[in-house]
C-alpha cells in the first residue's frame, strides 16, 4: 500500500464526526437511511479535507467556509465559520479562485490555474484547493436539499465581497488537463482497475489526480456506495440524475462520460440522452421521473434561478422519504464531481454530442460577463430592490406597479385564465415582498420576480388539476398544415381589436408549455435567455418550446391572415 | 440538402436573424428549393410581429391600480 492510500484509513460511523469536529453535524444525521452514503462523504472529507498535504486543515477548512459564503450557504457559513474563527482568513488569490470555481465553473480555464502557480502553488497544492472546494460544494448541496437545523450559531463574518468574483473575461484556453498528465500507465494499478472493470476504462478525471491517490479512492468509495446501491432509487434513476445536473451544471465532460454510461448500462439510446440534457420534460422518462429531474437541477452548482428545491414535489409523485435523501445525495456527490473536473481541466473521455460553450453562459455577443452572482449592470431595479431591503416599504409599490403587467402575461400564459391571473398577480408581489431579503441580484429582478410568477401559477394549476393532466397535450405529431401564403400586411388586415382577441384566443389554446414560452418571450418580451432562466430550462429548449408554440399558433392565425385567394368560403 | 422536418427543427434561430453563417447558409439553400417552408418562414414571422404587438394579455392602466393598492395594503397590514 503506497504512503497516500495508507492514509485512507478515515474512522466511519459517528466516531469519524465527533474525532474530526467533536459532534455529528445535523447534515449527516439528515442522512440516518443512507449509512453507506454518509460513510462515503466522510471519507471524502477525511482525504480532502481533514488530512494535512500541501495545505493544513486550517487552510482547507477556510476554503469550505469561502464556498459556503460565496454560496449564501448558512448552514455550511456556521459550521466552517466557528471552525475558522482563530485562523487568518487565507491568501486573496485562492479565495478568487475558490469563488469563482464554486460559482462560475464554465468560466474555468487553464488560466485560473496559472494565477496559482504563479503565487507559488505547486499542482498537487492547487488539487487540494479544487478538491476542497468541490467538498464545500458537495456539503453546501446536501445543506440546501436536506435543510438541517443549524448546529452553531451563524457567524456573520464573511471572507470579503463576491463581486471579487468577476466580471469575467472568457478564455478559450481550455483544453485540458490544467493538472498533471492524463498518465496512461495506471488502468491496471489499484484503485484504477475499478474503472476498468466497471466501465471498461479510466475516466481522465482519474488520471490526472494519479498523485493523489487516497482521493482517488475516496472518489470510487463514493461512487460505489452512492451511486450503485439500489434500495431506493435504481440506478437508472440516479443516471438521469447524474446527467441532468451535470447539464445544469454546464459540464461538457459529464454529460459525455454519463450519456455513453447510460447507453452502455441501460441501453438509453444517445438520443434520449440528449434530449434529457436539453429538455427532459420532452423526453421519454416517466411524469415521475422528470419531476425527480426537475427538482434536482435546482440543487445545481450553478444556480439559474432563486428556486428552492421542495421535496414536497417529489412526494406528489410518490417518492419515499429515502428516495428523496438519495436524490440530494447523488445531487451533491454530481457537483462534487463536476467542480472537480471543472478545476483540473479533465480532457475528454468522449467525442461531446453537446459542447456547452460561451453561447450557453452569455449570450449577447460582444459583452463577457457572467449571468451569475455579479449584480447586472442593467437591472433598472437595483437601486429600489435596495431600498426596499434597506427597509423603505413605500418603494415596493413602485416595483408593483413597473411589473404588473409582466406578472399578469406569465399567470395569464400559465393558468389560461384572465381573471386568475388577475387574483394570482397579487399573490406574486406578496411572495416577492416577503422573500426580498433573500434576493442577492444573482439575476434581474424582473427575472426573480417572473420566477415566482411561474412557480405560483404552476401551483395555482396543480391545484386545480391532477398532476398528471398538466402536460399531457398530445403535440408529438405536430406538424404545420396550413401552408398558404399570407398577406403582405396582416397588421392591418383586421382591426387591433380584433387582432388581439385572435392573439388571446390562439395563445390560450396551445399547450401550457408552449403557451408560457411564447408569452414570456413575444408577450413580456423576456430576451430568451432570461426565459430560460425564470423557467429553468436550457437556452436550446426554451427555443424548442417557443418555436414549437410559434408554429401552432401560426397554425391558428393563418385562417384569417392568408390571401384572399387562398381562402376558403367559410374562414 | 436539408429535408423539411429537417429545416423545420433548425429554423429557429433563422427566425430571429441569430443563426450562425453556416445554419444560415443550409437553411437558405433549402429554402431556395422548398416552397412551402419559404411560406411557414413568412408567415411566422408575422405571427411574431403581431404577437408581439399585440395587447392581448396587458393588463389597462385602470387595472394596474387596484393591484397596486391591494398589494401595498396588504403588506402594510403585515408589517404593522
Amino acid at each position: 500500500m503506497s504512503e497516500n492510500t495508507a492514509a485512507l484509513t478515515a474512522p466511519s460511523d459517528d466516531d469519524g464526526f465527533l474525532a474530526a469536529y467533536g459532534f455529528v453535524p445535523n447534515l449527516f444525521r439528515a442522512q440516518s437511511r443512507l449509512p453507506l452514503a454518509v460513510a462515503a462523504e466522510q471519507n471524502l472529507i477525511h482525504a480532502a479535507v481533514i488530512r494535512d498535504c500541501r495545505l493544513t486543515r486550517g487552510q482547507k477548512e477556510s476554503i469550505l467556509f469561502s464556498v459556503a459564503d460565496a454560496r449564501g450557504n448558512d448552514y455550511c457559513r456556521a459550521l466552517f465559520g466557528s471552525a475558522t474563527q482563530d485562523k487568518p482568513p487565507h491568501d486573496s488569490a485562492v479565495r478568487k479562485f475558490v469563488v469563482k470555481l464554486a460559482l462560475h465553473a464554465p468560466w474555468f480555464s487553464r488560466h485560473d490555474v496559472a494565477t496559482l502557480r504563479a503565487v507559488g502553488f505547486h499542482d498537487e497544492a492547487v488539487l487540494e484547493i479544487v478538491a476542497t472546494t468541490a467538498v464545500g460544494q458537495m456539503l453546501c448541496t446536501l445543506a440546501d436539499g436536506l435543510r438541517p437545523a443549524p448546529d452553531r450559531s451563524l457567524d456573520h463574518r464573511t471572507s470579503g465581497p463576491i463581486a471579487a468574483a468577476g466580471p469575467f473575461d472568457w478564455s478559450e484556453d481550455r483544453e485540458g488537463p490544467y493538472l498533471g498528465s492524463q498518465a496512461h500507465s495506471v488502468d491496471k494499478l489499484h484503485p484504477y482497475n475499478f474503472f476498468t472493470k466497471e466501465y471498461g476504462f479510466v475516466p481522465n478525471l482519474y488520471r490526472v489526480q494519479s498523485a493523489r491517490l487516497d482521493l482517488v479512492e475516496a472518489e470510487i468509495q463514493a461512487l460505489t456506495q452512492i451511486l450503485l446501491p439500489e434500495d431506493f432509487l435504481s440506478r437508472i434513476q440516479k443516471e438521469y440524475i447524474v446527467l441532468a445536473v451535470s447539464a445544469a451544471n454546464l459540464n461538457t465532460y459529464y454529460v459525455a462520460m454519463r450519456g455513453q454510461i447510460l447507453s452502455a448500462l441501460g441501453g438509453v439510446p444517445l438520443d434520449e440522452s440528449d434530449q434529457i440534457v436539453d429538455d427532459h420534460d420532452q423526453s421519454s422518462l416517466s411524469v415521475a421521473d422528470k419531476a425527480l429531474l426537475e427538482q434536482t437541477r435546482i440543487l445545481a452548482a450553478i444556480r439559474s434561478s432563486g428556486n428552492q428545491f421542495e421535496p414536497d414535489r417529489l412526494r406528489e409523485h410518490g417518492f419515499s422519504e429515502a428516495q428523496i435523501v438519495e436524490a440530494v445525495v447523488v445531487s451533491a456527490l454530481v457537483n462534487f464531481l463536476n467542480t472537480l473536473q471543472a478545476g483540473v481541466g479533465a480532457g475528454p473521455d468522449f467525442p461531446p454530442r453537446r459542447d456547452f460553450g460561451r453561447k450557453d453562459l452569455y449570450p449577447f455577443p460582444g459583452k463577457a460577463r457572467p449571468i451569475f452572482d455579479v449584480k447586472p449592470l442593467e437591472d433598472p431595479d437595483s437601486d429600489l430592490v435596495g431600498r426596499v431591503q434597506g427597509g423603505d416599504i413605500d418603494v415596493f409599490e413602485e416595483l408593483v406597479r413597473r411589473h404588473s403587467r409582466r406578472v399578469f402575461g406569465a399567470l395569464a400564459g400559465i393558468l389560461g385564465n384572465l381573471d386568475d391571473a388577475r387574483d394570482a398577480t397579487q399573490e406574486v408581489f406578496l411572495k416577492a415582498f416577503e422573500h426580498i431579503g433573500t434576493f442577492q441580484g444573482r439575476s434581474k429582478f424582473s427575472t426573480w420576480l417572473t420566477s415566482i410568477a411561474i412557480n405560483t401559477g404552476t401551483e395555482l394549476l396543480r391545484q386545480r388539476k391532477p398532476v398528471e393532466t398538466l402536460d399531457q397535450e398530445d403535440e408529438e405529431d405536430f406538424r404545420p398544415r396550413q401552408i398558404q401564403s399570407w398577406t403582405d400586411n396582416p397588421e392591418e388586415f383586421v382591426v387591433a381589436a380584433q387582432r388581439d382577441k385572435l392573439v388571446r384566443e390562439g395563445i390560450l389554446r396551445l399547450p401550457q408549455k408552449y403557451r408560457v414560452a411564447v408569452l414570456l418571450r413575444d408577450i413580456s418580451q423576456l430576451s430568451t435567455e432570461e426565459a430560460a432562466a425564470a423557467l429553468q430550462l436550457s437556452i436550446p429548449a426554451l427555443k424548442a418550446r417557443l418555436l414549437r408554440g410559434r408554429l401552432m399558433l401560426r397554425e391558428t392565425l393563418s385562417p384569417y391572415f392568408m390571401r384572399m385567394e387562398n381562402r376558403s368560403p367559410d374562414a | 440538402m436539408l429535408s423539411c422536418a429537417e429545416f423545420l427543427a433548425e429554423f429557429g434561430d433563422y427566425l430571429e436573424h441569430s443563426a450562425s453563417p453556416e445554419v444560415r447558409l443550409r437553411l437558405e439553400e433549402h429554402l431556395r428549393e422548398c416552397k412551402t417552408c419559404t411560406v411557414i418562414v413568412d408567415s411566422t414571422r408575422k405571427t411574431i410581429r403581431i404577437v408581439t404587438d399585440s395587447d392581448s394579455f396587458t393588463l389597462t392602466a385602470g387595472e394596474v391600480e387596484p393591484i397596486v393598492n391591494d398589494v401595498m395594503a396588504r403588506i402594510r397590514q403585515k408589517t404593522r
